[in-house]
């Protein structure tokens, strides 16, 4: 998968943006968070992005500790301590899904985030039993 | 060890290194299931009701089709629609989890269904007995997509307005389609009913790819 531009304010520490108006983390994320799609991703929309669905797995490379980032990425890359699915960071910090798919990619091109993928589109029988016996287990 | 002084920056540098050789963390396998149905059907409360995490919402956008999925003509108009998605998980153990989407059953929304159903093992349709209608779309769509499903009929308070045949019939479904009857408020109905799914999302992959493991005794029916 070709990694796609990393924006200038992920790639060098040096070309952080401003903090003053840009805390690391904002005193309301989720308000914050949720107003500016747009802005967040420079304006730029989804494209053929197909390696992240709902429920593919991120996680923040051990050990990355990137030089001040936005507020978002932040959140995510703190969000992304454990495995977790991108679905589930747009939720818990209320961007919208296509919005987080975007940042994931970038944090992802600039070495900071991993992203599982699944080789196969659709699991196979053992790993379909495996799921069986352990809801049969579980409850 | 032989020890050569540098600055923080580089022994951070290497530490940093380290850590990530070692602890390169690997995720789960996510297994996912559609729950879909008509509005009100119980799709959040069967996603509630076994998730270990209270249901989350993502929304996304997607692009949806103004005409029913039965009539996709060339002039179709598409627009981009803002669909909220509940979604909940199980975790089976360290190296599986569970998830289920909740998702608007609208035949509209079959454009947003293509990206949600990727790499998805089944659906459960939950319908409800006194609007059988309103579950036409989604079954529609999970059979011309060949995914695995089952039709869960939610028993409102224990009530069918009609018997499972009857809506078996109603719904003009193939035999092979399990139609069961479950409790979305109900943690092992709703396990039951995955358990159904997921059944059939068994008999489907097995179809594909014969079992390697030493997994135990299949019953599936195979032809
Ligand atoms: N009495 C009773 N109420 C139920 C049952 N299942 C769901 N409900 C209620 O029915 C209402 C709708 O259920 P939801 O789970 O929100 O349905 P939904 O399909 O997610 O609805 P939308 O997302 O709005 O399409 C809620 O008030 C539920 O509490 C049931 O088995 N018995
Ligand atoms: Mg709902």
């Amino acid at each position: 998968m070709e990694p796609r531009g990393v924006p200038p304010y992920l790639s060098d520490p040096a070309a952080t943006r401003p903090s003053p108006n840009c805390p690391d983390r904002p005193a309301d994320p989720a308000a914050t968070l949720a107003l500016r799609p747009f802005v967040i991703t420079a304006g730029r929309v989804i494209g053929d992005d197909t390696r992240m669905g709902f429920e593919t797995q991120v996680s923040a490379l051990p050990g990355a500790r990137p030089a001040r980032l936005t507020p978002e990425a932040n959140a995510i890359i703190a969000i992304c301590q454990r495995p977790i699915s991108v679905a589930e960071v747009s939720a818990r910090l209320r961007l919208h899904f296509g919005v987080t798919k975007i940042l994931i990619g970038d944090l992802h091109s600039a070495g900071h985030i991993i992203i599982h993928a699944v080789d196969d589109e659709s699991p196979d029988p053992d790993t379909i039993l495996r799921v069986i016996h352990g809801l049969r287990a579980i409850f | 060890m032989d020890f050569v002084p540098s600055s923080d920056r580089a022994l951070a540098t290497t530490y940093d290194a380290h850590l990530m050789r070692r602890q390169t963390p690997s995720a789960p396998i996510p297994i996912k299931i559609i729950i879909a149905g008509g509005f009100g059907v119980g799709k959040t409360t069967t996603v509630g009701a076994i998730s270990e995490i209270s249901p989350l919402t993502t929304e996304a956008e997607m692009t949806s089709a103004s005409v029913g999925i039965d009539d996709p003509g060339p002039t179709s108009a598409k627009s981009t629609t803002t669909v909220a998605m509940d979604f909940g998980c199980v975790t089976i153990d360290q190296t599986l989890k569970l998830y289920l989407f909740g998702t608007p059953g609208q035949s509209r929304f079959a454009f947003m269904w293509d990206e949600l159903i990727r790499g998805a093992v089944g659906a459960l349709v939950i319908a409800d007995s006194n609007r059988l209608n309103d579950c036409y779309a989604s079954i529609d769509y999970f059979e011309r997509a060949d995914m695995p499903f089952a039709v869960g009929v939610n028993a409102f308070d224990g009530h069918l307005a009609h018997d499972l045949d009857e809506i078996r019939w109603a719904l003009a479904i193939n035999e092979n389609i399990p139609v069961l009857r479950f409790d979305a408020r109900d943690r092992v109905s709703v396990r039951d009913a995955l358990l159904v799914v997921l059944e059939r999302a068994l008999d489907h992959a097995v179809r594909r790819k014969p079992i390697r493991g030493d997994a135990g005794p299949v019953h599936m029916g195979l032809p």
